[in-house]
């Protein structure tokens, strides 16, 4: 069996890169939205406390529409 | 402020616009275009009345109304080109005026 | 989330595609269709359930949660009228269920189907259930959603196709019209919960935006319940749907048309400021019409059931332009004998369908004979549809022609009479087509319908008859249903 030591030493590098900088990312924290104004969340909030109900009919809605889409476009299995 | 009545007269202009697309043309895909008009009409007045209801402020009734319209716009959009995809298949043209084999 | 009823059947529904890749694994496509038969039985039970708190509370008021409540937020607000349509969308949507599973044996994409299937009660039950106008549209499109691909199920013919096409475009613009009288309404009064429109344009002056309006509201609705002359999607659309899904349609979708159209014109335009009675009787009278006329020329047996759709939704439309009590109480019990006859007789014509192959009706003629359970409850469902003295059209159909004679609409009874003898011609011209002593070429082969086909439609019909002997506890239920749009 050949190995290809290419391979094994992309991958070793690979590797050890993937470890270092995650461990580099969990010890710094990222300034997250530091540098920008606050955005207003009160119609996300309107809709969440007021409209649940239809929120989450919506949702049923998305999937049928789904559901439409894949039942016109079926395949239709090969008539021997 | 721009009157209320010129945003209620250009709701109406596009429903009027959307229903004579529907009535008079002849592509499919353009019918389903039309239809996309005619929910635009009725989101535009939503959008409107939303605006003017109380000076200064807007009624965040509407705007949830209309954000959730526009996704069942976009469900019937996408459930009539399905269809049209199948009406291309058998048919040959996109001219709805071809389709016209079931009658009385 | 919602009621029990709804939650458990947009569950089975949600799971429905599981099911179907578990299937479609063992390759046994039957469990798909007893899968869908056990969520509707579920469903029903907890409807029980709700009939039962509806019964002693008044009315349920579902809000999603408790602090926000109306004018601004969705509510579901469920009286004795919501839990009647819901009824009876449930009882149908279960006998087409269970016919589906022998009738699309044959055909592919079966989880789509019994998904969408699903989704279409779910979609009506929610209707039925609405208290916010908003709510009610949005339940409204999952049912228009479902029922444009349901009725373009089976796309390698051309056929539904078109008929699906042109359903789809005139009630996509029906419910772009109903949201653009929504957006009046809201405009007018700020908020679209049934409650609060009704308080805030009970005492409003009828003025030329409230009459535009009330005019949207009429073609928005008009064009899902098959009112002329916005109907003319209906003859095409319902023989291209598979026949289970015609029943469904015919039987309980348009009658829901009919219910949302009910709800708002009672709770936000008064009949005592509108009048719009008479626009309403005008409308009954040229649908009965034009419905029976045209089912006098058809050949095809399902495009002859579809015209005597529209005609008796030209009778149910008799009791609301009386818009009395007992007006309103023919309507609803009409709407729930026609979900029975209209259902059954779909049924039956499936069965012909399935056995013979074609659906025209000299095509069919003499099949009777070599089906006879099916004849029978045919028989049935046409006799009834006819109005025949002892069976449940004919006391839905007396209700409603007395009832328009005190409020003033002598010449409305005068008509649906004169419709109704004069609708009977082919009715008994469907009968005696199908008994025919020689049987056409293509009946020659045909056997009795299978047992899983045969179940519902035998139910259905004893339906059909134990209600025409003793209709007072279905009269009792329509009669308290309809109290609650008087109020």
């Amino acid at each position: 069996m050949t190995i290809d030591w290419v391979r094994v030493g992309g991958l070793t590098v690979a590797v050890l890169v993937v470890l270092i900088f995650s461990m580099l990312v969990v010890s710094y924290e990222f300034p997250s939205f530091d540098h920008v104004e606050p955005v207003e969340i009160e119609t996300a909030e309107f809709l969440w406390s007021y409209r649940l109900i239809d929120l989450i009919a919506q949702a049923f809605v998305l999937f049928a529409a789904a559901a439409c889409c894949v039942a016109v476009l079926r395949a239709e299995e090969e008539k021997k | 402020m721009i009157p209320l009545v010129h945003y209620l007269a250009c709701a109406i202009a596009l429903y009027v616009i959307g229903m004579y697309c529907l009535a008079s043309k002849r592509n499919m895909i353009r019918l389903v275009i039309g239809v996309e008009i005619l929910m635009n009409a009725a989101h535009l007045t939503f959008i409107a009345f939303s605006a003017y209801r109380t000076a200064g402020y807007i009624d965040p009734l509407g705007h949830a109304i209309v954000i959730m319209s526009i996704v069942f716009a976009g469900c019937v959009t996408a459930v009539a080109l399905t269809i049209v995809t199948y009406a291309y298949r058998h048919y040959g043209t996109l001219d709805v005026r071809k389709l016209k084999r079931l009658r009385w | 989330m919602f009621t029990e009823p709804l939650n458990v059947l947009l569950i089975f529904t949600v799971t429905m595609p599981i099911i179907g890749w578990v299937a479609y694994r063992k390759a046994y496509r039957k469990i798909l269709g007893v899968y869908a038969a056990l969520g509707l039985s579920v469903t029903a039970y907890f409807l029980y359930e709700l009939y039962r708190e509806v019964a002693e509370k008044g009315v349920v008021l579902i809000v999603g949660q408790l602090p926000f409540n109306p004018p601004l937020g969705a509510c579901l607000e469920i009286d004795m009228l919501s839990v009647f349509m819901a009824f009876i969308c449930t009882m149908i949507g279960l006998f087409a269920a269970v016919y589906s599973i022998k009738y699309m044996e044959r055909d592919t994409g079966l989880t789509e189907y019994y998904t969408l299937l699903l989704g279409m009660i779910a979609g009506m039950m929610g209707v039925a259930f609405a208290g916010d106008f908003f709510t009610l549209f949005v339940f409204w499109e999952l049912m228009c959603l479902t029922s444009y691909a349901l009725v373009a199920f089976r796309k390698q013919r051309w056929e539904p196709i078109e008929a699906g096409f042109k359903y789809l475009i005139m009630s996509a613009a029906g419910s772009a019209t109903i949201l653009l009288a929504m957006s009046f309404l809201y405009g007018m009064t700020g908020t679209v919960n049934f409650a609060s429109l009704a308080v805030s344009l009970n005492n409003a002056t009828p003025d030329g935006w409230l009459h535009v309006t009330l005019t949207l509201i009429v073609v928005g609705f008009g064009i899902k319940a098959a009112i002329v002359p916005f109907h003319t999607w209906l003859p095409d659309a319902h023989p291209a749907a598979p026949s289970p899904i015609s029943a469904v349609l015919s039987g309980v979708m348009i009658e829901t048309g009919v219910y949302a159209l009910c709800r708002v014109l009672f709770v936000a335009f008064l009949p005592a400021q509108f009048h719009w009675g008479m626009i309403i009787a005008v409308l009954s009278v040229v649908t009965m019409t034009v419905g029976n006329l045209m089912a006098l020329l058809q050949t095809d047996i399902k495009r002859l059931l579809a015209y005597s759709s529209i005609a008796q939704i030209g009778y149910i439309l008799v009791g609301i332009a009386a818009g009395t009590q007992s007006g309103l109480t023919g309507t609803t019990f009409h709407i729930f004998n026609h979900a029975l006859m209209k259902g059954l007789a779909f049924l039956c014509a499936g069965a012909f369908i399935f056995r013979a192959k074609t659906r025209n009706l000299d095509e069919l003629s003499g099949i009777g004979r070599k089906m006879p359970i099916s004849t029978v409850t045919f028989s049935i469902a046409v006799f009834a549809l006819a109005g025949m003295p002892g069976l449940n059209g004919f006391m839905s159909k007396f209700v409603l022609f007395t009832a328009a004679i005190p409020a003033g609409m002598a010449w409305l009874a005068i008509a649906g009479v004169l419709n109704s003898a004069f609708s009977v011609a082919y009715y008994l011209r469907l009968i005696l087509v199908i008994i025919r002593p020689q049987p056409a070429g293509k009946v020659a082969d045909a056997k009795e319908a299978p047992i899983t086909m045969l179940m519902p439609m035998c139910l259905m019909a004893a339906f059909i008859v134990l209600i025409g002997v003793w209709p007072e506890p279905i009269v009792a239920f329509a009669q308290r249903a309809a109290s609650c749009l008087i109020d």
